[in-house]
């Protein structure tokens, strides 16, 4: 029997929708271009912080040992889920994998950026494996260094593959298998094994992996970013240590110039361009949230696709929990037959609801390609620009529906860390489930709050987004701009709205 | 004084026999239907499950078995709120289990048997002549609502070759034909080398 989680109350919902009416006013009013200017600031500013991070990012040893603690976790995971208690409750590697990294790696970009790469287990396994060496470089490593072939070298692989790992978790139920969660695992280290030793440097990271680009994609609105002190020093400089590494010090994985740095989409956050800089120009700095989708980030047609696709899977996330979709599942199922038939239902009902949002956003860039007067700028163009503005959508709901299975179903993470591989356990009792469900991590309305402050942040920053995107569309001084995007302010309002009233409805628990 | 001791106790003993149920079929509170004349041990595998309108609890026994060796699972299955036992025909079928069965392949399903309910409990026996991974399930229906539990069985040891095997022989192949090539890359650069001083 499916415990449910209770939605977001209507009295929790109201700010979401009072700020939604707030931001259509914004949106729709005629009115200039953005002239506000974000202004980062250095991390140094901060007390503790700056210096916390400072010394993190300037010994190589710290990062190592964080990485050899994530990596013990990682073998304890896959151990667990080959070898301890099929029952997923009873398991580490399926609530520390699902409930606790899953959720909180997605969250963490809205503190520390894409921090999590840094310390990432495929990648570090990789490297151990090719390098044979804990963190120096190897210049003799056994690499081919063959060069990504040209069609490769987008968001394209790392889009599909994360179509594929959600079809994985909601379709196979790898979430609710330790075994299967395991041989994922293993089947990415192996992909990242095999990446490393034939292209050059982490192309993996860089063009495949679809946490690492979720995360880049997220961290364009993270408080944080890693750049150069100061742009003079990188323009005069000749050496270029942050991109070709030194002796010791690796290469940027991703071929980054830090002089031209201006994206996190690609960024890994190693932390080597600190290292290798011979100037020590390189450092973590704050800055105002969103400040790189509104105005750094150069619009890209596969990144925006890659937008897209996050947009329509985390609401994908949100249907698939939801009562009448089970229902759907169980009748599709029944009418196929049952059996392989039942998978074959559920990807069809899946393409067919991340279809929708793509036709919609496909159906205002063509409104506002109509609507609007652009100097030459077609449909791809348009298309790329604006898609940034569904970014902090896809990022918010994903975070406030993530909040809900992190704080109500992490209870009894203490008893899998004490038995991680379940010895003796037997399935949870039903008294168990009511009270893993009645026990959460916070109180239920400060759940509520945060959902709800989240969703009015997506929202707020959406329409931001959107107002600073279309300066680089509209020419200086166009008043009819607030007309002209209407239909993306329109569909802004649909898809938060869509989102709320997901978080509204009652969820299936996971586990 | 010792017999006042002992009478005293077993009085006591009378008594609390006397006030407690009759529960001579129970082990540990759960019904062992598996326990035979061979053996009182009871099951180790054991699945406990509420399912739609029933809950059922299924048990193995061996929870190990060999190849060859008779083994057989039980289902009891009852109503979940007013606890009545199920009566109509549950079917047995079994299948395969591979490690990639997560991956939708599964092999193809096999009819075990068709039980009618004895003694408040559906038995099946099998007999498996290959080590290997089975699941057996039970299918049942309550009108039109079909119902089916999956049982997983290990009989003899578990496979030597799994992910962890296949694994670390795919990143071997990779890392040993990786050097290889790098191998004859640096040979035919130094062979290069050579021809060209040689032709100078």
């Amino acid at each position: 029997m499916a415990m449910i989680h209770p939605g977001l109350p209507f009295i929790w919902a109201l700010p979401i929708f009072i700020m939604m009416a707030v931001m259509a006013f914004r949106g729709l009013w005629p009115r200039g271009p953005e002239t506000c200017q974000p202004r980062p600031k250095r991390h140094h500013s901060l007390p503790i912080f700056g210096q916390i991070v400072d010394s993190l990012a300037s010994r190589s040893w710290s990062l190592v040992t964080l990485k050899m603690v994530v990596v013990g976790i990682f073998c304890l995971v896959i151990a667990t889920g080959l070898y301890g208690n099929p029952i997923p409750d009873r398991n580490f590697a399926t609530p520390i994998t699902w409930t606790i990294w899953w959720t909180l790696v997605v969250i963490s970009v809205f503190l520390i950026g894409s921090a999590w790469c840094a310390v990432c287990p495929w990648n570090t396994i990789a490297k151990w494996l090719i390098d044979h060496r804990l963190w120096k470089r190897n210049l003799n490593a056994g690499r081919l260094n063959i060069r990504v072939p040209r069609i490769l070298r987008n968001l394209w692989p790392a889009l599909l593959l994360l179509i594929g790992l959600t079809w994985l978790e909601l379709g196979l139920g790898v979430t609710a298998d330790p075994r299967a969660t395991a041989i994922l695992a293993l089947f990415v280290v192996v992909l990242a094994v095999a990446s490393m030793a034939v292209f050059e440097r982490t192309a993996f990271c860089r063009y495949f992996c679809p946490v690492g680009r979720t995360l880049g994609a997220y961290s364009q609105l993270a408080p944080v970013e890693l750049r150069p002190v100061d742009s003079d020093v990188c323009a005069s400089c000749t050496t270029l240590d942050c991109y070709h590494g030194t002796d010791t010090i690796d290469a940027c994985p991703t071929h980054l110039t830090m002089g031209r740095f201006a994206q996190n989409t690609y960024c890994v956050s190693c932390g080597a361009c600190a290292l290798s800089c011979p100037h020590k120009n390189v450092s973590w700095r704050m800055r105002p949230m969103a400040a790189e989708a509104q105005t750094d980030a150069r619009p890209h047609w596969d990144e925006a696709w890659f937008f897209l696709g996050l947009l329509s899977l985390t609401s994908f996330h949100g249907v698939s929990m939801l009562l009448g979709w089970q229902g759907l599942m169980g009748e599709i199922s029944e009418f196929c037959g049952g059996g392989n038939w039942s998978i074959v239902g559920f990807s069809v009902a899946m393409a067919a609801t991340m279809i929708i949002p793509v036709i919609a956003y496909a159906g205002c860039v063509w409104l506002i390609k109509l609507l609007g007067r652009f100097d030459g700028k077609g449909f791809r163009h348009i298309f790329a620009d604006l898609s940034f503005s569904l970014l902090p959508m896809a990022f918010a709901y994903h975070i406030a529906h993530n909040l809900n299975h992190f704080v109500r179903e992490s209870d009894g993470l203490g008893n899998v860390i004490l038995n991680p591989f379940g010895a003796g356990a037997e399935p949870l009792s039903l008294l168990e489930q009511k009270m893993r469900h009645m026990e959460m991590l916070l109180p239920e309305h400060m759940l509520f709050a945060l959902q709800s402050g989240i969703m009015v942040w997506g929202v707020w920053m959406a329409v931001r987004v959107l107002g600073y995107r279309a300066n680089d569309l509209f020419g200086p001084g166009t008043k009819s701009r607030g007309l002209a995007l209407a239909p993306m302010v329109l569909l802004i309002l649909g898809v938060t709205g869509f989102n709320t009233y997901l978080l509204m409805q009652d969820m299936i628990m996971r586990m | 004084m010792t017999r006042v001791a002992l009478l005293c106790l077993i009085g006591f003993a009378h008594l609390a026999i006397g006030v407690a149920p009759a529960t001579a079929h129970h082990i540990l509170g759960r019904p062992a239907y598996n326990l035979n004349e061979d053996s009182n041990t009871p099951p180790s595998m054991q699945i406990e499950t509420l399912i739609g309108e029933y809950m059922v609890t299924g048990m193995l026994y061996p929870a190990f078995p060999q190849p060859g060796e008779q083994g057989r699972v039980s289902f009891y299955i009852i109503g979940a709120e007013d606890s009545n036992p199920y009566e109509g025909n549950v079917i047995f079928k079994v299948r395969d289990d591979p490690w990639y069965a997560w991956l939708g392949i599964e092999g193809q399903e096999e009819i075990l048997g068709t039980q009618r309910l004895d003694d408040s409990v559906y038995r099946q026996g099998f007999i498996f002549s290959e080590s290997g991974a089975y699941i057996v399930s039970a299918n049942f229906m309550d009108g039109e609502t079909p119902y089916i539990i999956d049982f997983p069985v290990q009989v003899g040891p578990p496979s030597g070759i799994g992910p962890i095997g296949l694994t670390v022989g795919a990143l071997a192949i990779l890392l040993i034909g990786v050097n290889l090539v790098q191998r004859r890359r640096a040979m035919s650069g130094k062979i290069r080398t050579t021809r060209d001083t040689s032709e100078r």
